[in-house]
């Protein structure tokens, strides 16, 4: 009987269709994703010999001055994409994957965005993360629409009834064949990408999977819900579809809008504004004043005196190094505020599920705005150890070739957060758990009747 | 073909719709979300531009209020431009919010557009802006669809169809009685948004209307009501055309689910897959090599700015540079720059042609989709698309391309050519002159411009109107009534 009605169900022209859609758009959206990454890839590794060239021909250039060399000098950290992140590319279209910075002022350096299409910004990448927290529920919904109601609207329900033990199995028997056909391929889908990429057998692969099956059972759930309110497949569509929308179209486009005006960032613009004046006002007032503000920054550099000379490199960084100081406070409220918006965004994604799962599989493939936040934060790092290696050389006016240029090979960036496996999927279960209860409760009260 | 008949088809369909719970339902959520849309899309157009507003005025006055000092420092201070929103965008965000904010303007480089919206988003932002043309454009549609799935196939389900062509009504007139009736409910939602977006925007022009803003609300509203219809037809020529409402539900679902969710990014997909654009490194690394190939001004040796030099002496009549009564150095700086931003102006021209080829899939894939013509157009009328941002960058490259070279005259003319020792105050000019740079201030392009770039979707949306109004009189011979 099992068989049969697996036989029935494959035999439809429908479900053939959809198989074929998610095949299709699936393995499509793993060779965007791969040849994303690929992109990146290649481009990090051209900067790798971008800098070398640079730091060379600089280097012969400008060869009297160590000030004026290190004014040229630009030194790339890059945010290696994972393999991973090939199936959930998430914001890494959208932030640079590779950051030049000189020693000079850093907020000016540190925004700079890569060139992008915003038309394609805008539309989106189809990876495979969007298959799945997209298409996979909809096409949930075309399996799951006309379960028991069909069987009604075509007047064999009665005779379905009585040839089962019970309702609880036929449509037990339904969904588990729907399940199979859906896990089946996303398993598929799964095993095609990690060949194809191939993705490294990791616990953030292990993570997403868990998670990609953890929304799919919710979906499940809330397929099973409506089906057990007892209505017409017409009212089941319209319904199931409401609720897609719902969750994955007005939820969060309700959700950024509030949260784009609550957490409105006038502090970038401000930062900008500050950085600029902060270094170059110093050019018309008194070099001291200057002088004084960095050794109050930096004490161990107060045995470097102004030379009597009208231009020194030791009051021109110094002045550069205003440019950030005067900017601090605001750049510090910009990052605070971008992370208040993402604390915000993460707890009121709790409720919506499509969210939920994509913020997590995006934060599993490191393509998450924490992930660009901690790379920026280790720019930030760089950049400030570069200054306090170089400072000394241009204020002693130490010779260019004193030191050994080959070391300053671009720098990578690698991600150090954990991965909690059972607090990440816990929300989806309990949403799929309160859905199935709620489900047997409504099928008591309406579907045995029938 | 009677049209007292299609009017009481279209009466009856009227009643009927709004007589049901769901779409009544469905219509005060859409009507409730669109309110909120508007009401939040418009503070949130109001505080940003307020700020982009704000910080403009700052950055003009800070550059007056320099002191007296070299030009080439002004150069290097530079300016700092912020993208104005259209008065319109609260209406669409289009790319909005992709597209950056704040450029920094300086002499020999020019820089990234930066902070865009999305930057600091976590990803929520990919799942859609809700605004009143987001809810226009993808959640009437539906709602026109739940409305219509049922016209024609339950009348054939419950057998009144045959009673109806007793009584002497046509396919025509049915169909068209039908598609009148489910677009009248769908301008329920409609008019008031037309009313309400035509007061905020004349409030945000401080009810100073201008006509080029007046004539691209009244194409945008056109070309909205046209997208009703559309979808209104498709509505009833697929219910007509299948057996069961079951059928034509599940078929309109579908096409809703290709236009909307799958098609856009489909065609985008491909056309970035067909034509890769260069990341910035390589960009730069590639203008950084032809720039050394054109001449560089640092190198003394350098053909370029030898001839460059000989040409000065030849032009002045003097024997060295030391000789000449404008300052040199202006002079090579002014060369530079020019050499520079030509450079840079190809590779952009190369850029973005290749950006609008990646594009090109998706405004083709407008004639295939009434979705995309829709989304397109609306985006260009309301100032959020990629021409008008190009357009922004245009803009600010200009500017600063004058602004470095209005920097290099005031330093020919007014520095002097004597070179200075190292204890020497640097040369500097008159405060005054900054003034004479004007403030950037960018125009919007008028209608005529949008509309000669969205060609393509005004004629896919007739194309579209067209197809299904043929598809609508000639099908009939085909329809069956059981």
């Amino acid at each position: 009987m099992y068989l049969l009605a697996f036989k029935i169900f494959l035999r439809n022209k429908a479900t053939y269709w959809s198989i074929a859609l998610l095949l299709v758009t699936g393995i499509a959206s793993i060779h965007i994703g791969k040849k994303f990454v690929e992109k990146q890839t290649h481009m990090i590794e051209k900067t790798a010999q971008i800098q070398k060239d640079h730091i060379k021909k600089h280097v012969g250039f400008f060869n009297k001055e160590m000030g004026l060399l290190m004014y040229y000098l630009r030194f790339s950290v890059v945010n290696q994409p994972p393999m991973l992140s090939a199936i959930a590319i998430g914001q890494r279209d959208i932030n640079p994957a590779v950051t030049g910075v000189t020693i000079r002022n850093l907020n000016e350096q540190i925004y700079d965005t890569d060139l992008n299409n915003p038309s394609s910004l805008l539309l989106g990448n189809l990876d495979l993360n969007f298959v799945f927290i997209y298409l996979f529920p909809l096409i949930i919904i075309v399996f799951c629409y006309n379960i028991v109601s069909e069987e009604r609207e075509k007047g064999i329900w009665g005779l379905t009834k009585i040839q089962s033990k019970s309702v609880m199995q036929v449509i037990w028997m339904q969904f588990s064949i729907r399940m199979l056909v859906i896990y089946g391929v996303a398993i598929l889908l799964i095993a095609f990408a990690a060949i194809y990429l191939p993705l490294p057998v990791n616990k953030p692969l292990v993570a997403s999977i868990i998670l990609l099956f953890a929304y799919l059972l919710f979906w499940f759930a809330i397929a099973f819900l409506i089906v057990s309110f007892g209505k017409t497949s017409n009212y089941n569509t319209i319904t199931l579809l409401t609720v897609w929308i719902t969750l994955n179209i007005i939820g969060p486009a309700f959700l950024n809008l509030w949260v784009t005006n609550k957490y409105n960032m006038p502090e970038a613009l401000e930062t900008v504004i500050h950085q600029r004046e902060g270094y170059h006002e110093k050019w018309d007032i008194e070099k001291q004043v200057t002088m004084n503000k960095f050794y109050a920054h930096y004490p161990q550099f107060k045995a470097y005196v102004l030379p009597k000379k009208e231009f020194s490199w030791l009051w021109y960084y110094a002045m550069q190094q205003m440019g950030d100081d005067d900017a601090q406070q605001s750049a510090d409220q910009m990052l605070q505020k971008t992370i208040k918006r993402e604390q915000f965004t993460q707890r009121a994604s709790l409720f919506m599920p499509s969210l939920y799962a994509q913020l997590q599989l995006n934060e599993f493939a490191q393509s998450d705005l924490n992930n660009h936040l901690h790379y920026l934060q280790s720019v930030k790092k760089y950049h400030e150890k570069l200054r306090l290696d170089f400072y000394p050389l241009i204020f002693g006016e130490k010779p260019v070739n004193s030191i050994n240029w080959n070391a300053f090979e671009m720098k990578r960036f690698t991600e150090t957060s954990s991965i909690g496996l059972t607090q990440t999927v816990l929300p989806l279960l309990l949403y799929t758990f309160l859905f199935g209860i709620l489900g047997l409760f409504f099928m008591k009260k309406t579907l045995f009747k029938l | 073909m009677s049209f007292h008949k299609i009017f009481l088809i279209a009466k009856l369909t009227w009643i009927t719709a709004l007589k049901s719970r769901a779409t009544l339902i469905l219509t005060l959520v859409l009507g409730i979300a669109l309110f909120a849309a508007t009401y939040i899309g418009w503070q949130n157009f109001k505080t940003q531009n307020d700020q982009r507003t704000k910080y403009k005025a700052l950055v003009r006055e800070k550059w007056l209020a320099k002191p007296d000092k070299h030009p080439h420092r002004m150069a290097h201070y530079g300016y700092l431009a912020f993208r104005p929103k259209h008065e319109l965008s609260f209406f669409d965000f289009g790319i909005e919010s992709f597209a950056g904010v704040s450029i920094f303007l300086e002499a020999h480089k020019q820089n990234t557009v930066n902070f865009s919206e999305s930057s600091f988003s976590n990803g929520i932002i990919r799942f859609g802006e809700m605004s009143i043309a987001m809810i226009l454009q993808v959640l009437v549609p539906l709602l026109i669809f739940f409305l219509g799935y049922k016209s024609i196939s339950a009348e054939r389900e419950n057998g009144t169809l045959k009673i109806l062509f007793c009584q002497g009504v046509k396919w025509s007139e049915l169909l068209l009685g039908k598609i009148v009736g489910i677009i009248s409910v769908s301008f329920v939602l409609f008019i008031p948004v037309i009313c309400i977006t035509i007061l905020l925007w004349a409030m945000l022009s401080n009810w100073q209307v201008s006509t080029d803003a007046a004539q691209r609300l009244i194409f945008l509203l056109t070309g909205y009501a046209l997208y009703f219809i559309i979808c209104s037809c498709l509505a009833v020529l697929v219910s007509a055309w299948h057996r069961t409402s079951r059928g034509a539900l599940t078929v309109l679902v579908v096409l809703w689910i290709i236009f909307i969710v799958i098609l856009p990014k489909a065609t985008q997909s491909l056309g970035t897959q067909l034509y890769p654009s260069p990341s910035k490194i390589e960009f730069n690394a590639a203008i950084e090599k032809e720039l050394s190939k054109q001449g560089d001004s640092h190198n003394p040796n350098d053909p370029h700015y030898e001839q460059f030099k000989k040409d000065i002496l030849k032009k002045y009549k003097v024997d060295s540079t030391s000789q000449l009564s404008v300052n040199y150095g202006g002079l090579v700086m002014a060369e530079g720059e020019r050499i520079s931003a030509q450079i840079y102006q190809q590779h952009q021209n190369r850029l973005v042609q290749t950006y609008i080829k990646q594009n090109s899939f998706t405004r083709a894939a407008a004639f295939l989709n009434p979705y995309l013509a829709i989304k397109n157009l609306s985006m260009a009328l309301t100032g959020a698309d990629y021409a008008n941002y190009l357009d922004f960058q245009n803009q600010t490259e200009k500017f600063r391309y004058d602004l470095a070279q209005k920097m290099n005259a005031l330093q020919i003319e007014h520095i002097s050519n004597v070179k200075q020792g190292e204890n020497d105050k640097p040369y500097t000019i008159s405060h005054k002159y900054w003034s004479e740079l004007p403030d950037f201030k960018y125009q919007f392009k008028t209608i005529n411009w949008v509309l000669k770039n969205e060609v393509y979707s005004v004629v896919a949306l007739m194309v579209w109107f067209t197809l299904l109004m043929t598809l609508l009189f000639t099908i009939t011979k085909k329809l069956k009534t059981l």
